[in-house]
C-alpha cells in the first residue's frame, strides 16, 4: 500500500504543477482598453498611410472651427448655376413681379415651419451669391455650415468633433469631413422613409 | 522477439474467435457493419456538401455529434468506477466487470473522436492540431486539453487490458507492480476527463447555461450513473449468450454505484432547477425554453420531460432495495436512466446553451436524415469495435484463448 | 499572365531536367484544350516517378526542389513534418501525378499549387516572405482557375494604429445599405445569404430589449416608434473566441482586428460557442459568389475567396482599413450613425466620441472589452 501511496503523491504533486504553470500570465496588459489607449497613445507618433488619395478628385477646403481643423468639400463648383447672380440680374422683388418664367419650382421648403423659416432666413434677396446670417451677416457658400450652426449648435458641435456626418476617404489622416449639405438637402433636411437597401434573408419562411 | 511471436499469435488467434461464432453472433455483426456503412454513405454526403446536409446553423452551431460526444465522454469516464475498486481496493467482485469497463472505455472514446471528426468542418487539415506539426494552442484552449486527456484515457485504456490479457494468453499472472500505477493513473485521469469536458463549456461566458460552477460535478455525477447502467445492462447480455461468469454479487455492487451516482444527479438536479427558476434571471431563458419553451418554440419540450420522468422513475426503483435486488427490474432501470441521462447529458445539455442566441433569438434545431444516419453509423462502430475487443478478452478470460507455441 | 519568370514556387515532381520553356504559351488565356495543343503532351515515365518518390522521401540529403523550398523555413516543427508525411505523400502525389499524365502543364500547376496550399503552415506564424510566397500561390491560382487576376495584399498592422468603432443609434435608421455594402466587400456567400452585420429593430420605450427586437424586418424603414441597433463581431481586447480556438486559427492582430486563417482554421466552431455577441459565421457549404460580382481587391486575412467549413467574420475590412479606408459598412452608411477610427490617435474623430459622447457597450460586464462603443446624440 505504501507504494500505491506514494505514487499518487507524485501524481498530485504533478497535478499542481501542471495546473500552476498552465495558468495565464497576463501581468503586463492593461486592466481595461480605456487604459490600454491612454497608454499607448502617449507617445503616439502618427501613422504613414493617409488617406489623401482617396479624395484626390475632390476640391477640399481646409477650415479651423474651435480646436478642430480640417477638409471639407468645396461647394460652389458643385451647385448647378452658381453664380446665382448670373440669373439673378436685379433684386428679387423685381424678378418675381416681371412674369418671367419660375425658377426654383421644384423646391418645397420642408425645413422648421413657416413661422420660423422662409427662404430669405438664409437667402439674401438683395446678393443672391452669398447666405445670409439670421442677423444679417453674409456666410459664404462653401461655409454653409455656419449658416446651419446658428440653430442646430449641438449637431455642430458633435460635427466639430466627428460624431455627427461622415469621413471623406478613410480614417487615415488627414480628416476630412462632408459638410452639413452633402448629405441634407437643405431645403428638405429629413431622410425620408425606403425600403431597405437589401432583407435580413430573401427566404420568406424566416420572416415573422 | 518472442514476445512479438506471441503478439502476432494473439493477433491471428483473436481474429479466429471474432470470425467464429453463433448465428446470434453474425446477425448482430452483419447488422453493425450494415449501419456503419450506411453512416459512412450519409457521412460521405456530408464530405461533398458541407455541413449545410445537417440541421445546424450559425445560430446553433453544435448539434447531435458534439451532444453524443459529450455524453460519451461520461461513459468512458466510468470505466473509472469499476477500476479503482479492482486493481487499487483490491475488491475481488469487480474483476470480471472491470476488463469490459474498460473494453466500453475505449469503444467510448473511438465515438468520442469520431463525433469530434464528424463534427469538424475541415477533417483534412484536421492535422493542424497535432502538436508539433500543427500549431496547439495549449494551455489557452480547453478543446486541446481534451484532445490530450482523451487521447491520454484511450492510451491507458487500451494498455492496461491489453498487458493483463497479454499475459493471461500465455498463462501467466499479470504484475501488480506493472499496473496498478497506470490503473491508479486512469483514476484520476477518468475524472479529469470528464471533468475537462464540462469545462469546455462550463469556460464560456457566452452561453449562461452552461457557464456555471455546477456543470462539472453533475457531469460527473450523471456519467457515474449511465456509464456503469451500461456495464450491467451489457455483463447481462454477455452472462446469458457466452460462458463468461459474471456472479449476481458483481451486477449488485455495481448497481449500488449507479445507485449513489443517479442519486446525487437528481440533488444537483434539484439544485439547478431551483436557481434557475426561484429567481429567475436573463440567464435563465435557456433553462425557460428546455423545459417550457419560449415564445412557442418547444421542440425539447418532450425530449427533457421524458428524461426526466425516466430519471426520477429509475432512481426511485434503484433506491429501494427490493426492487434494486431483482434483476429484470434492475435491467429495466438501468435501460431507462441509460437513455434519460443520454438525452439530459446530449442534446438537452448543448442545444439549450444556444437557444436563444446572444441576442435573444430564438432559432430551434432538428437534426437533419443525414446527420442521424452518421451519428448511428459512429454508434455501431463503437458497438463493432466493443464486441470485437470483449470476445477477445472473454475468449482469453475463460481460457479458450491460449497462446500454443 | 505573361511572366516568364515564375513567381509562385514550383514542386517540381516529375520532371527536375526537362522544365520545358514554354510558360508564355499559356498566356492565351484560351482553355487548357488551346494551351495544350501547342505543347507537347508530358508523360511521366515510372523512373521519373521514383525518383521523385526518393527526393520527396529523403528530400533534405538530396539536392532541393520545390517541396523544400516551400517547407523549408525556420521552424523546426515543419521539417519534423515534412520528414513525416512526405512518405504519406507520395501515394497522393501517384495519383495526382497520374492523372496530370495527359493534362496539361496549367493543371499541373493547379495540383502543385493546391498541394502546397493545403500542407502550408499557419498565417499567424509566418514570416513576410512565406505570406508573400502563399499569397503570390492564390492569385495564381485564382488566375488558373478562372483566368481573372486579383489582387491580394498581406498588408500587415500598422505601427501605431489600434482600431475603434462607434455606433449612433440616433442615427442609424435602419436603411442595411451597411450589410448591403458589406455582403458586396467581402464576398460572402450569396446562396446561405450570409451576413456579417445584423440590425435589430427595437421599439420605443422598451429600452435596448434584444429579445423583442426584429433582426428581419420587412418594411419600408424606420418605421414609426422604432429605432435601429447594428451588431457585427466587436473585435473585442480579450477575444474569447480567440482564446478558445484549439489551433490559433484565429487571433488579434497588432491593429486590434481580430482575424481568422481561413486556410488553417478545422472548422470545430468552438469560437461561435465562445462569441456572446453572434459575430461569427460559419461556411455551411461552398460560398458561391458570381464570378461578375466577386470583389478583386482582397486581403489574405480579409475578403478572399472562402471555403467550406470554415469560419469567417468581420475584419472591419481589413483591406481597406490596412490601407487607410474606412470599412464598407462605414462609407455606405447614410445616415453617418458609424464612425471609424485610431484609437491611439488623440485627434482621432473616434477619440473625440470617446471623450465626449455618452458611450456604452454591450455585454461589458463580461470582460471581453469590446472595441465597439454605442452612442447617442
Amino acid at each position: 500500500m505504501n507504494k500505491s501511496n506514494r505514487i499518487i503523491q507524485v501524481l498530485g504533486v504533478l497535478f499542481l504543477i501542471i495546473l500552476v504553470s498552465s495558468c495565464k500570465h497576463k501581468e503586463d496588459e492593461y486592466h481595461s482598453i480605456t487604459d490600454k489607449i491612454r497608454a499607448k497613445s502617449k507617445n503616439y507618433h502618427g501613422v504613414t498611410i493617409s488617406s489623401e488619395k482617396y479624395f484626390d478628385d475632390i476640391k477640399m477646403m481646409e477650415i479651423t472651427e474651435g480646436e478642430h481643423t480640417f477638409l471639407i468639400p468645396e461647394r460652389k463648383s458643385q451647385i448647378k448655376s452658381f453664380k446665382c447672380t448670373e440669373c439673378h440680374t436685379k433684386p428679387l422683388h423685381k424678378l418675381q413681379t416681371e412674369g418671367v418664367q419660375k425658377a426654383h419650382w421644384d423646391i418645397a421648403l420642408k425645413h422648421a415651419d413657416l413661422n420660423t423659416m422662409n427662404c430669405i432666413t438664409c437667402h439674401n434677396g438683395e446678393n443672391m451669391d452669398e447666405l445670409k446670417s439670421l442677423t444679417g451677416n453674409q456666410i459664404d457658400f462653401n461655409k454653409s455650415y455656419k449658416l446651419c450652426s446658428q440653430c442646430h449648435t449641438k449637431q455642430f458641435d458633435d460635427w466639430k468633433g466627428g460624431a455627427h456626418g461622415k469621413n471623406i476617404g478613410g480614417w487615415a489622416p488627414p480628416r476630412a469631413a462632408m459638410t452639413c449639405v452633402n448629405c441634407h438637402n437643405p431645403h428638405k433636411p429629413h431622410f425620408e422613409t425606403r425600403w431597405p437597401a437589401r432583407f435580413n434573408t430573401q427566404k420568406i419562411i424566416d420572416r415573422k | 522477439m518472442r514476445r512479438l511471436k506471441v503478439f502476432k499469435s494473439l493477433i491471428i488467434d483473436s481474429f479466429d474467435v471474432i470470425s467464429h461464432g453463433s448465428r446470434k453472433y453474425h446477425i448482430w455483426m452483419a447488422f453493425l457493419t450494415f449501419v456503419m456503412l450506411t453512416g459512412m454513405y450519409c457521412y460521405s454526403i456530408q464530405l461533398e456538401e458541407g455541413l449545410s446536409v445537417t440541421g445546424m446553423s450559425d445560430r446553433v452551431s453544435w448539434g447531435l455529434y458534439i451532444s453524443n460526444f459529450t455524453f460519451l465522454v461520461g461513459v468512458a469516464a466510468a470505466a473509472v468506477m469499476l477500476v479503482m475498486p479492482t486493481y487499487v481496493l483490491k475488491d475481488i467482485d469487480f474483476k470480471q466487470a472491470v476488463l469490459i469497463g474498460e473494453g466500453l472505455a475505449v469503444a467510448a472514446l473511438i465515438m468520442c473522436l469520431a463525433f469530434v471528426v464528424a463534427d469538424m468542418g475541415g477533417p483534412s487539415v484536421l492535422w493542424h492540431m497535432i502538436p508539433g506539426i500543427g500549431v496547439f494552442n495549449f494551455p489557452n484552449s480547453m478543446l486541446t486539453w481534451d484532445v490530450l486527456v482523451l487521447n491520454g484515457y484511450l492510451f491507458l485504456n487500451i494498455t492496461i487490458p491489453f498487458y493483463i490479457l497479454f499475459r493471461h494468453y500465455q498463462g501467466k499472472e499479470s504484475k501488480k507492480s506493472v499496473y496498478v500505477p497506470g490503473a491508479i493513473l486512469s483514476v484520476f485521469w477518468a475524472v479529469g476527463i470528464h471533468l475537462v469536458t464540462a469545462f469546455l463549456y462550463q469556460g464560456l461566458q457566452a452561453r449562461p447555461f452552461w457557464n456555471n460552477a455546477l456543470l462539472g460535478p453533475r457531469f460527473l455525477a450523471s456519467a457515474f450513473a449511465a456509464g456503469p447502467a451500461l456495464i450491467i445492462l451489457i455483463l447481462a447480455v454477455i452472462r446469458s449468450s457466452t460462458e463468461f461468469k459474471v456472479e449476481d454479487k458483481t451486477i449488485k455492487k455495481i448497481a449500488m454505484v449507479v445507485t449513489i451516482a443517479a442519486q446525487i444527479n437528481i440533488i444537483m438536479l434539484i439544485s439547478e432547477l431551483f436557481k434557475e427558476f426561484y429567481a429567475p434571471t436573463h440567464h435563465s431563458e435557456s433553462a425557460y425554453y428546455l423545459f417550457f419553451g419560449l415564445d412557442g418554440k418547444t421542440a425539447l419540450l418532450p425530449w427533457i420531460w421524458t428524461a426526466i420522468s425516466l430519471n426520477v422513475l429509475a432512481t426511485v426503483i434503484l433506491t429501494f432495495h427490493k426492487l434494486r435486488n431483482n434483476l429484470k427490474v434492475l435491467y429495466f432501470a438501468c435501460a431507462i436512466l441509460f437513455v434519460a441521462i443520454w438525452i439530459e447529458k446530449g442534446f438537452g445539455l448543448i442545444i439549450p446553451g444556444f437557444i436563444p442566441g446572444p441576442y435573444g433569438k430564438i432559432e430551434e434545431y432538428t437534426p437533419s436524415g443525414i446527420e442521424i444516419g452518421v451519428t448511428l453509423g459512429i454508434w455501431a462502430l463503437g458497438a463493432l469495435v466493443f464486441t470485437i475487443l470483449a470476445k477477445t478478452a472473454i475468449g482469453i478470460e475463460t481460457g479458450k484463448l491460449r497462446y500454443k507455441g | 499572365m505573361s511572366d516568364n519568370n515564375k513567381k509562385w514556387y514550383s514542386l517540381n515532381l516529375n520532371s527536375r531536367q526537362k522544365q520545358p520553356k514554354t510558360s508564355s504559351s499559356c498566356g492565351c488565356g484560351k482553355t487548357e484544350g488551346g494551351c495544350n495543343s501547342s505543347q507537347p503532351v508530358e508523360e511521366l515515365s515510372a523512373e521519373d516517378f521514383l525518383e521523385a518518390a526518393v527526393n520527396a522521401s529523403i528530400g533534405e540529403e538530396v539536392k532541393k526542389d520545390g517541396f523544400d523550398q516551400v517547407f523549408d523555413v525556420k521552424m523546426s516543427r515543419r521539417n519534423a513534418f515534412k520528414q513525416l508525411t512526405a512518405s504519406l505523400l507520395i501515394g497522393a502525389g501517384a495519383v495526382s501525378s497520374c492523372t496530370s499524365v495527359i493534362s496539361s502543364d496549367e493543371s499541373k500547376e493547379k495540383s502543385q499549387i493546391d498541394w502546397e496550399e493545403q500542407f502550408k503552415g499557419n498565417y499567424k506564424l509566418m514570416e513576410d516572405d512565406e505570406k508573400k510566397g502563399t499569397v503570390e500561390r492564390l492569385v495564381r491560382s485564382y488566375q488558373l482557375r478562372t483566368g481573372k487576376t486579383i489582387s491580394l495584399s498581406s498588408k500587415n498592422a500598422e505601427k501605431d494604429v489600434l482600431f475603434g468603432y462607434a455606433f449612433n443609434i440616433s442615427k442609424c435608421q435602419g436603411y442595411m445599405d451597411c450589410v448591403s455594402a458589406c455582403v458586396e466587400e467581402n464576398n460572402q456567400d450569396r446562396d446561405s445569404q450570409m451576413q456579417y452585420i445584423r440590425i435589430h429593430e427595437m421599439k420605443d420605450g422598451k429600452g435596448f430589449n434584444f429579445n423583442e427586437a426584429d433582426d428581419n424586418y420587412y418594411h419600408e424603414v424606420p418605421a414609426e416608434g422604432h429605432f435601429y441597433m447594428g451588431t457585427q463581431c466587436f473585435h473585442c481586447d480579450n477575444p474569447p473566441c480567440v482564446e478558445v480556438c484549439p489551433v490559433q486559427a484565429t487571433w488579434r492582430e497588432e491593429d486590434g482586428l481580430v482575424v481568422v486563417d481561413y486556410d488553417w482554421c478545422v472548422g470545430c466552431r468552438y469560437c461561435m460557442a465562445a462569441c456572446p455577441y453572434d459575430g461569427r459565421r460559419f461556411n455551411w457549404s461552398k460560398p458561391e459568389v458570381p464570378e461578375e460580382e466577386v470583389n478583386k481587391d482582397q486581403h489574405y486575412l480579409g475578403n478572399r475567396m472562402r471555403k467550406k467549413g470554415v469560419v469567417e467574420k468581420c475584419t472591419f475590412c481589413v483591406q481597406r482599413s490596412r490601407s487607410g479606408k474606412d470599412p464598407a459598412c462605414v462609407e455606405a452608411c447614410p445616415t453617418g450613425a458609424r464612425v471609424f477610427g485610431n484609437l491611439l490617435d488623440p485627434d482621432s474623430t473616434i477619440r473625440w466620441v470617446l471623450e465626449n459622447k455618452k458611450v456604452f457597450r454591450l455585454k461589458e460586464d463580461l470582460g471581453t472589452e469590446p472595441k465597439f462603443w454605442y452612442y447617442m446624440d
